[in-house]
């Protein structure tokens, strides 16, 4: 029994980290106000350049890389949407369509259908004393972006309620008005949030292709993106939230899959589709009950006009 | 401008009062001219400049965020720390004395959309202060406040100019403008046409520059509104209540009569429920008490669509968010509201000729410019929008019409050419219930007025009766009501 | 009309100079020339080999492509026609994907396991699809109306509810196909030949009554939106809810219709699918026509007919793009360019400040709901 607990642990613990970090980077933007539907394509394109970055430097540097691109995608999003106020959803489905595409091409081009050639995966790293420990020793053996992803969404809460630049990227979400009454600038902590969750996400994305698998593949990031939308509604816009919903989440899948190996018979009870559908549909009941407009920020999806001429 | 005076800015809407404010406060920059501060020229180039001169700004649609706390709003942008962390606890602190120091009551822990409006506009001044604001300037301070509120904020105000602060209200409400102010200016058409001190003036003089006496005063005189005898009652409403759009009771408690040939004027001052009963009216809010009879239905349950179907017709006041799609062509704003039955329609299909037909009859009769019925209506100006949304409520016949603002914004044809229309509305029977802050406008058009202040009918004048001294004071609520 | 073309301009400019970013991407990573012949084999692919029928070779080097592409056309107009139809109640119908997957499954099912004379079958098949469809957005519609829980965030979960459910559960489980032959099949059964498309050119192309049927409900919708009553009724309320309401239209009700006109288009795609293409419903749909249907609806400006239009120019693309892979090009690469025609047509401000006219400049992105 603590052996199946343990092993349930441990691959939630492998999984959730890059839902996690998708998660936090869509509620960086939408906080600041900023619709984060391109979550999906920011995370492909830093899985793909992670990916393709780490056959010729050191892992760890090709995740800055997928980084980078991730942000990049989401630089390309916020002068879009913020600098020429298109409409935030049309330009993150275009990156996302563009993600999805431009990836395929690019890997079918460069390396054939089977994804890129396997790479040196991240560190794990095995905290002493901690794996012989039942349970808890699932703790020990991930690569650091899993340590990351537990401490992260506290520090990034602490950001968001203890610190100044907190307090502005919640005002500017919630009535960027008052922001720019007070001579601060609205589209100056816009662009910060888009940027910030474009290397959330493309971080997410390099974690897939360093960590969990070893190369960039096909369907990479598989919806993952769209999952950390839902686990930033069920967390209530809050990374805390944010963070238990999507390591919920993979807990599910871990459990799915596990029940799929060692119990079958449940399997043909409880079908498969279901589970799989249940973390959305949870986000649908949780939005039935309470509406939406109590705690999505106010300011979602307006682009700011500048008020002088 | 001077150190530790209370400076009122009266004007009409539009006069430009809100302009000059935003232009002071750093939101527009100036075409021309120069600004000084203290004897010497500045030049504002956002917010930030302003408020680091020293000038703060009370706006008239309050800049809170309201899933804030009043500590976090006031420190918003200037926020204490402690080793890099918001350091709330001195941010109440700070909050606390500021708030102390100018007698303020308020909860610096309490999220501000808990607050009523009054104490958030107290948390308005206490930002502004707190950013060491000299100047303070309160754009339409009183507009959503209750008496109490208002004389509230009036010791605010004579506090804070007692303490050595400049206060600027920008007001249209000469009564209490007259009350706490040192010194006014008025402002007409982007002008300032007269400084003058409180103490050696009257809310009449005051109205009177306000409104630019001799170019106004032939509009009340001109072509005497006098209807045949009134035809049957159209509506009839008893004990009508109902509430605004912040929660609170907008009507409390209207008995009045529209009657068949006839325009009944509504005076009174901004947000006395005059807009509402517009609403309610036409479907567009439901009432929460009170009974009433509207061409012969039930004004309980109202839709806006058997409100038209009725025979309402409804010129409302924001053009562009309730009267027309400008984004549509000015033919389709034409059959917006009639766009089922002849001739916009044969049956389930639009009567692309009928429509054509008609449009352009209207675009003629009504000289709106230019006249073709197939160019989006964003291209019109707003004098010649207003003109298609006349000509629409008008070409429907309807047997009540219910106008607000019906001129606000026009040029002085357009305002005499929608009079014009309204009075042969009249002649021909259809019921007008005219609303308008432009007591010239009720005074010039209605057969009969009736005065409302804080929801209620305050007074009721027939035309032989008209005396604007008397509606002022009505409008004013000083004197008791039952005068009808 | 210089209105109607300025209206135009950014998509058809977006779309070039997503169709030369792409040429200049393979004349980078192989050779110009490479390139230029792609792009000669993806329109040969797409419109049928010209030159070589005109030397001489059969029909079919006409009548093949054109079918390919009109499949696709009919797929990717009717998926565009969803989005477009949503957007003129002034909602965002991100869930083109889910309810074209219900769509898609009810026709199988239809197909498949109900037994009707052939004339009465396929419209069967059709009518349950676009009903399955419809409820599909009706969900997200009503979670609007009653809830005002966003279209966008409803929809993106429904898509992936639709995806779970009938991917993994459905077609896996209850709704599987009976082995055949001693194999087992993945996927729903095999329809019924009544219910399958009829082929409209015989053998010499795959060509069948959906791509008709496509632009019939294109030309359906256009008709219903721009000469109806109630189609009027539904651009006001997109255009100025509050107008609308003012007006005595029920808005509620519209933004409904709309909402299940939308997904009825977007099953009707998946049923064209299934009963045109694949016969039934295969273990996975795969191919993503529903978010396709986002760009062709956006760059065809949102109208019926132009989403029709963007919708044929990718249909030829995509259909021809299977020839470029003869050069080493991969045939995701038509996807490339929409979703960068997309992007370029989410520049729509950009190219109006570009294009600086006057009267242009105004109005921020009209034609897309404030999210």
């Amino acid at each position: 029994m603590l052996d199946v607990l343990h092993s349930l642990l441990f691959s939630t613990l492998d999984a959730a980290p890059a839902l996690i970090f998708a998660a936090l980077g869509a509620v960086l933007s939408e906080r600041a106000g900023v619709i984060a539907v391109g979550m999906e394509g920011m995370m492909r394109v830093g899985a793909f350049c992670a990916a393709v970055a780490a056959l010729t430097m050191p892992t760890p540097l090709a995740v800055v890389m997928g980084m980078l691109a991730g942000a990049a995608l989401a630089g390309v999003h916020g002068f879009l949407s913020i600098r020429w106020r298109s409409d935030q959803v049309v330009s993150g489905i275009a990156l996302n369509l563009v993600a999805l595409a431009g990836g395929t091409f690019l890997l079918e081009s460069l390396y054939g259908p089977n994804g890129t050639p396997p790479i040196q995966q991240l560190t794990r790293w095995n905290i002493p004393g901690l794996s012989s420990v039942p349970v808890l020793g699932a703790l020990s053996g991930h690569s650091a972006p899993t340590y990351l992803a537990l401490l992260l969404p506290f520090a990034f809460q602490g950001l968001l309620t203890r610190t100044p630049l907190g307090l502005r990227l919640r005002a500017v979400g919630d009535k960027p008005q008052a922001v720019a009454t007070l001579g601060l600038s609205v589209p100056g902590l816009r662009w910060g949030a888009v940027l910030g969750s474009g290397l959330l996400a493309g971080l997410g994305g390099a974690v897939l292709s360093t960590a969990v698998l070893d190369r960039f593949e096909q369907h990479t990031p598989a919806g993952l993106g769209f999952m950390a939308l839902a686990a930033m509604v069920f967390g209530r816009w809050t990374p805390v939230g944010a963070f238990l919903a999507a390591t919920f989440f993979a807990f599910g899948n871990a459990l799915r899959i596990g029940l799929v190996s060692s119990a079958p018979g449940l399997v043909e009870l409880i079908p498969q589709g279901v589970l799989l559908a249940l973390p959305y549909l949870l986000t649908l009941v949780v939005l039935t009950l309470q509406g939406q407009r109590s705690s999505a920020p106010a300011a979602l999806g307006t682009p700011y006009e500048q008020e002088s001429r | 401008m001077h150190r530790g005076e209370l400076l009122a800015v009266v004007g009409e809407n539009g006069a430009g009062k809100s302009s000059l404010m935003n232009v002071l406060y750093g939101l527009y920059q100036p075409d021309a001219g120069v600004l000084s501060l203290d004897g010497q020229p500045v030049r504002f180039k956002s917010p930030r400049d302003a408020i680091a001169r020293g000038i703060g700004m009370v706006h008239q649609h309050f800049m809170l965020v309201p899933t804030l706390s009043v500590a976090e709003n006031v420190v918003l942008g200037r926020e204490p720390t402690r080793n890099g962390l918001l350091d709330l606890e001195r941010a109440v602190q700070e909050v606390s004395a500021t708030c102390a120091r100018f007698g303020f009551q308020l909860e610096p822990r309490a999220r501000v959309d808990t607050l009523s409006v009054g104490s958030q506009q107290k948390v308005e001044i206490v930002k502004a202060l707190h950013r060491g604001a000299q100047v303070l300037i309160l754009d339409e301070p009183t507009a959503v406040l209750t008496p109490q509120e208002s004389d509230e904020l009036a010791r605010v105000m004579r506090g804070l100019v007692a303490q050595g602060h400049t206060v600027v209200l920008i007001s249209h409400k000469l009564k209490e403008v007259l009350g706490v102010a040192d010194r006014i200016a008025v402002m007409r058409r982007g002008r300032c046409v007269a400084e003058v001190r409180a103490a050696d003036t009257t809310a009449e003089q005051l109205a009177a520059l306000m409104v630019g006496d001799g170019q106004r005063a032939p509009a009340a005189t001109s072509t005497p509104a006098v209807s045949q005898a009134p035809g049957e009652p159209l509506l009839d409403v008893r004990g009508l209540q109902a509430t605004g759009d912040n929660g609170r009771p907008a009507l409390r408690g209207v008995d009045l009569e529209v009657r068949a040939g006839e325009i009944v004027g509504i005076a009174g001052v901004d947000g006395n429920g005059q807009r509402e009963l517009a609403e309610v009216l036409t479907g567009l809010r439901p009432l929460t008490s009170g009974s009433g009879a509207l061409l012969g239905g039930p004004l309980s349950g109202l839709t806006p669509a058997q409100a038209r179907t009725r025979g309402v017709g409804h010129i409302p006041e924001d053009r562009l968010h309730r009267a027309v799609v400008k984004a549509l062509s000015v033919e389709e704003n034409v059959a917006l509201g009639r766009h089922t039955r002849p001739p916009f329609a044969k049956g389930p299909w639009i009567d692309f000729k009928g429509r054509r037909e008609r449009t352009r009859e209207l675009t003629v009769a009504y000289d709106v410019r230019p006249p073709d019925p197939e160019v989006a209506l964003r291209a019109l100006s707003g004098g010649n929008q207003q003109k298609v949304v006349v000509a629409r409520e008008l070409d429907a016949r309807p047997r009540l019409l219910v106008v607000v603002q019906p001129t606000r914004g026009l040029d002085v044809g357009a305002v005499a050419q929608v009079h014009a229309k309204l009075r042969e509305a009249r002649d021909q029977g259809t019921g007008v219930l005219l609303v308008s802050l432009d007591l010239e406008e009720v005074l010039a058009l209605s057969d009969r007025v009736y005065v409302f202040f804080e929801g209620r009918v305050t007074g009721h004048f027939l035309r032989h009766e008209f005396d604007e001294r008397e509606l002022g004071r009505r409008m004013l609520g000083t004197t008791e009501p039952g005068h009808a | 009309m210089p209105e109607r073309v300025r209206q135009m301009l950014p998509s058809v400019l977006s779309v070039l100079l997503a169709l030369g970013v792409c040429w200049a991407l393979i004349a980078l990573t192989m050779e110009p020339g490479t390139a230029t012949d792609a792009y000669l084999q993806m329109l040969w692919g797409g419109i049928g080999n010209w030159p070589a029928y005109l030397d001489g070779a059969a029909a079919t080097v006409i009548t093949r492509p054109l079918g390919e592409s009109a499949m696709k056309a009919a797929i990717l107009t009717l998926t565009g026609l969803s989005v477009a139809v949503a957007f003129k109640v002034g909602l965002f119908n991100i869930g083109a994907q889910g309810q074209m997957l219900l769509g898609a499954l009810a026709a199988a099912v239809v197909g498949a396991q109900v037994s009707l004379p052939g004339v009465l079958h396929v419209p069967a098949a059709l009518l349950g699809a676009a009903l399955a469809g419809a409820a599909w957005a009706g969900i997200a519609g009503l979670l609007r109306i009653y809830r005002g829980v966003h279209e966008v965030i409803s929809t993106i979960m429904l898509n992936w509810v639709a995806l779970s459910l009938v991917d993994n559960w459905l077609v896996v489980g209850p709704l599987r196909g009976a082995a055949e032959g001693g194999q087992s099949i993945t996927g729903t059964a095999e329809i019924q030949a009544t219910a399958v498309l009829p082929r409209l050119l015989g053998e010499g192309s795959r060509l069948n009554l959906g791509f008709p049927l496509a632009l019939v409900a294109a030309l359906a919708v256009w008709v219903w939106l721009t000469r109806t009553r109630s189609g009027f009724e539904t651009r006001a309320v997109g255009l100025g809810a509050e107008a609308a309401r003012a007006a005595g239209i029920p808005v509620a009700r519209r933004m409904g219709m709309a909402m299940a006109l939308a997904g009825a288009m977007a099953g009707l795609a998946g049923a064209v699918l299934v009963l045109g293409t694949e016969g039934r419903y295969p273990g996975t749909l795969g191919a993503p026509y529903g978010f396709d249907g986002i760009a062709i609806a956006l760059i065809g400006n949102n109208h019926p007919l132009g989403a029709t239009v963007s919708a044929l120019f990718f249909g030829v693309l995509r259909a021809g793009g299977t020839r470029m892979q003869l050069l080493g090009v991969h045939k995701s690469f038509p996807e490339l360019i929409q979703g960068l025609a997309l992007l370029f047509v989410a520049g729509r401000m950009v190219w109006l400040a570009l294009l600086r006219r006057r009267n242009v400049a105004p109005a921020a992105s009209a034609e897309v709901p404030r999210a």
